[in-house]
């Protein structure tokens, strides 16, 4: 019992859902229930979960990691250079180029004391460049990997099955090694991690490594599942979004407290928002208006709760 | 005694320079015994740290020669390396991680031994955390976070680090483990210090501890023996068990020089004409805080609110700066009555100015000196119809109140960042002796740093106070009280016991 006081009380985000829930239940009864519009909110989660889950391990750290549109867009375009020559094991490029993206991208950050948050930045938009370049201006699809975009059953999409060992993963770095501990370590006093003997510089490379690879894993499967084609244009949504689940589930910006599984309930949160808008046919704007506002007031409740913590 | 054993750390001729030009440490031979509790006494700036520092691995020196139970070791080039030879600093500030959880900070750099196949065993962190903190009697919850425990249990924690990761790393089970305290007490109220020094004592049959700090009666209370340090050199060595020393002699090592004609210039500064009121409390109550505070404060006055940590004390200043807010009662300020939930803004805006002398919340550390001054002074440096800021007027400001508070730094332009503790106290006040409020309120004025910048800071507010500025003081150090007040409020339990002249202040303190 106590156990479960103390979840809601460090997860203030679990009563917005629950509220949520319950009242898009009483607007739309039968709708917000129905197979399509459940399977629709699962696979919005795994775009928000799957593209958040790396940048939650930096930002716990106390930084930012906004690579993984970039990562995304430019990975796309790869793929479909090499599907010809290596067919379904194109793909895996995603992995490899997160993994050096991240790596660079700590080493940058570590020996130049770049700003995490301008660093990565500039990365997404020169693979934004990059992927222009090299699509001659158009998405360009990759077709095949049917068994990522099956539906399990009507409610569940095969891919929120694949994605558990990822999410799983995620956690149990973060919860259940040292690598964890000390990225929260370095997130809540980094000087204090430097005396107990952390050599924070490698674990700092370390993290924006995990981040990029967990994106890059994260893709093999968000690929296919968003239409097998990534776009050429930089859309602000997709780069906003995934910090909100992180936000909004209890991971602030500063860092040193939060983690994966906050982000996961974040990210299931705004997604539940996104489709219970949705639903309601407003005018596209209106919808961006709401959300915004839903989302600023849930993280303003929400952060209210965290007494003793540090907010952002 | 000490001569016939062999010490368990020596170091010899040690020098360590900054920057190439700062001298921190110049040819420093220092020795420790085991199961002893060593002070290191001198100023800030003195080296003090830095030489903490090299012994537990985070600096390395430029030169110099390490013995370690007689043998000639290499200097220890990082913290780990260090607590395997069995010696581990307790930091002066930012040693806590505060969104750990207990038994994570315990462990902290030492999870290979709790993990199989990068698997964190968490029930044995935790019993290996419960252990410890049972063997050495601190009680608080090994599941709790680090930013929940109160600042003396923290303090406390981090010695159980320091010894538990001496353990873990240091094989030979025979050897002393050595614990290095940096300014252990700065952030402690006095009746937790006493708590901390007990601790001390009882743990010194089976660790020795190096003990920096400033504050002299508390290092003679109980240290075995002491080295002082000034401007990089062991001045002075005392074994204290063997020697009896006053903190007269110990503060002439320290500066260099003698306080006492400082502290008898106070009675020089007391008036005869008892001037209006200024400021009149009446019936102030906060819950849980304090309850039915009056008094009534002159002009050029200095009020004394005394008492201990927990007593109101704060709150009740807090409450006269507008940071905290009252439930019931009146404040008059030169006649009007000051609103509820007031910000600092507009009581600055009435003349009622906040010192506080926690370091870090006065300065803007990567201005200049000069800016720093004319953040609370722009009306005075702005000119041309209020647009531009005039740069030579803010560096003529900044020269006379670096030279009347002796603020040692190459220009008025340097930042402040770069200036020591002392120093950086002393802009603070400076910013307040050019601005000239009416009351100027202060809270702890000189935590924190050494003797020869607290005694400029004293002569600068005894200087202000000539000059008609109220004051209302609360501060850790008795002794201030004597020094500054003129009328003393002695405050238990967040009620007023009695009003009392620094003369019977003094009296009590002694019997005490």
């Amino acid at each position: 019992m106590r156990v479960f006081l103390r979840i809601f009380r460090e997860n203030f985000v679990i009563f917005v859902l629950l509220a949520l829930l319950a009242l898009f239940s009483i607007i739309y009864p039968q709708k917000f229930w129905s197979p399509v519009n459940i399977s629709a909110i699962f696979r919005q989660f795994l775009r928000l979960s799957l593209f958040a889950l790396g940048p939650t391990m930096v930002v716990t750290m106390g930084s930012m990691d906004l690579t993984y549109v970039g990562i995304w867009m430019l990975g796309g375009v790869l793929t479909w250079y090499l599907h010809p020559k290596l067919g379904s094991l194109a793909i895996l490029v995603y992995p490899l180029l997160g993994l050096a993206t991240g790596l660079l991208t700590g080493l940058v950050q570590v020996k130049a004391k770049i700003p995490s948050f301008i660093l990565t930045l500039s990365v997404t938009v020169s693979y934004w460049g990059l992927t222009a370049w090299l699509s001659g201006g158009y998405p360009r699809m990759v077709r095949g990997y049917r068994f990522i975009t099956t539906s399990l059953s009507p409610y569940v999409p095969m891919a929120l099955v694949l994605a558990i060992p990822i999410m799983a993963s995620a956690i149990f770095i973060m919860k259940g090694t040292k690598v964890g501990t000390y990225l929260y370590a370095i997130g809540s006093n980094e000087e204090g991690a430097e005396l107990s003997g952390i050599d924070t510089r490698k674990y700092k490379i370390l993290a924006f490594t995990l981040s990029g690879l967990f994106t890059g894993v994260g893709l093999i499967i968000l690929f296919p599942l968003l239409g097998g084609a990534a776009p050429t244009e930089l859309r602000l949504g997709n780069l906003v979004e995934p910090l909100i689940a992180i936000v909004l589930g209890g991971t602030p910006l500063v860092g040193g407290s939060g983690g994966p599984e906050k982000t996961l309930l974040g990210a299931f949160t705004f997604a539940v928002i996104q489709r219970g808008l949705g639903l309601a046919f407003l005018k596209p704007e209106l919808v961006n208006l709401l959300l915004g506002l839903i989302v600023l007031g849930a993280i303003f409740v929400g952060t209210r709760k965290l007494k003793g913590m540090i907010v952002t | 005694m000490a001569s016939e054993k062999i010490p368990l750390l020596e170091l010899k001729g040690v020098n360590k320079t900054f920057n190439g030009v700062v001298r921190a440490l110049i040819d420093v031979n220092i020795c420790l015994y085991p199961g002893e509790i060593l002070g290191i006494v001198g100023e800030n700036g003195a080296g003090k740290s830095t030489l903490m520092k090299i012994l537990a691995g985070v600096l390395p020196p430029d030169s110099g020669e390490m013995y370690f139970l007689g043998a000639k070791v290499s200097f220890p080039r990082n913290p780990r390396e260090a607590a395997s030879r069995g010696i581990a600093l307790v930091p002066q500030e930012k040693g806590v991680i505060p969104h750990l959880k207990v038994y994570q900070f315990l462990t902290l750099g030492n999870e290979d031994c709790f993990s199989s196949f990068g698997r964190l065993k968490i029930g044995e962190m935790r019993k290996t955390a419960e252990k410890i903190l049972s063997e050495l009697n601190i009680d608080c919850d090994t599941n709790a976070y680090m930013y929940e425990l109160p600042l003396p249990v923290q303090k406390l924690v981090e010695i159980a680090k320091a010894i538990l990761t001496i353990r873990v790393r240091c094989r030979n089970t025979k050897i002393t483990p050595v614990v290095i305290l940096d300014e252990p007490t700065a952030p402690l109220a006095v009746e937790h210090r006493k708590h901390l020094f007990e601790f001390m004592t009882k743990a010194k049959e089976h660790t020795s501890f190096v003990f920096v700090s400033h504050i002299i009666p508390e290092i003679l209370g109980f240290a075995d023996r002491i080295y002082v340090l000034r401007d990089g050199r062991v001045v002075a060595s005392h074994n204290l068990r063997e020697e009896k020393l006053s903190e007269e002699d110990i503060f002439r090592e320290i500066v260099g020089r003698s306080s006492s004609e400082f502290l008898k210039r106070r009675e020089s500064v007391t008036r005869e004409t008892p001037w209006r009121v200024l400021l009149s409390v009446r019936n102030l109550s906060k819950r849980g805080s304090y309850y039915n505070v009056s008094f009534d404060l002159h002009e050029g006055e200095c009020l004394g609110l005394f008492g201990t940590a927990g007593s109101g004390k704060a709150e009740i200043i807090k409450t006269l700066a507008g940071i905290m807010d009252f439930d019931e009662g009146e404040v008059v300020f030169d006649g009007r009555s000051l609103r509820k939930g007031e910000p600092p803004y507009m009581r600055l805006r009435r003349g009622i100015g906040y010192f506080s002398g926690e370091t870090g919340k006065e300065l803007f550390l990567n201005w200049s000196i000069a800016r720093n001054l004319s953040i609370l002074n722009l009306e005075k440096v702005i000119t041309l119809g209020g647009i531009i800021l005039n740069s030579k007027k803010e560096e003529e400001i900044a020269e006379r109140v670096m030279r009347a508070l002796k603020i040692k730094a190459p220009s008025p332009r340097t930042e402040c960042y770069s200036l020591s503790g002392g120093n950086k106290q002393k802009v603070s006040v400076g910013k307040w002796m050019e601005r000239k409020p009416r009351l100027l309120l202060l809270e702890d004025p000189t935590i924190g740093i050494d003797v020869g910048a607290r005694e400029d800071i004293y002569e600068a507010l005894l200087e202000m106070k000539k000059n008609g500025i109220s004051m209302v003081l609360v501060s850790d150090d008795p002794k201030e009280y004597v020094l500054l007040c003129d009328r003393i409020l002695y405050i238990k339990g967040g009620r007023i016991e009695k009003t009392v002249t620094p003369e019977e202040l003094e009296k009590i303190l002694r019997e005490e």
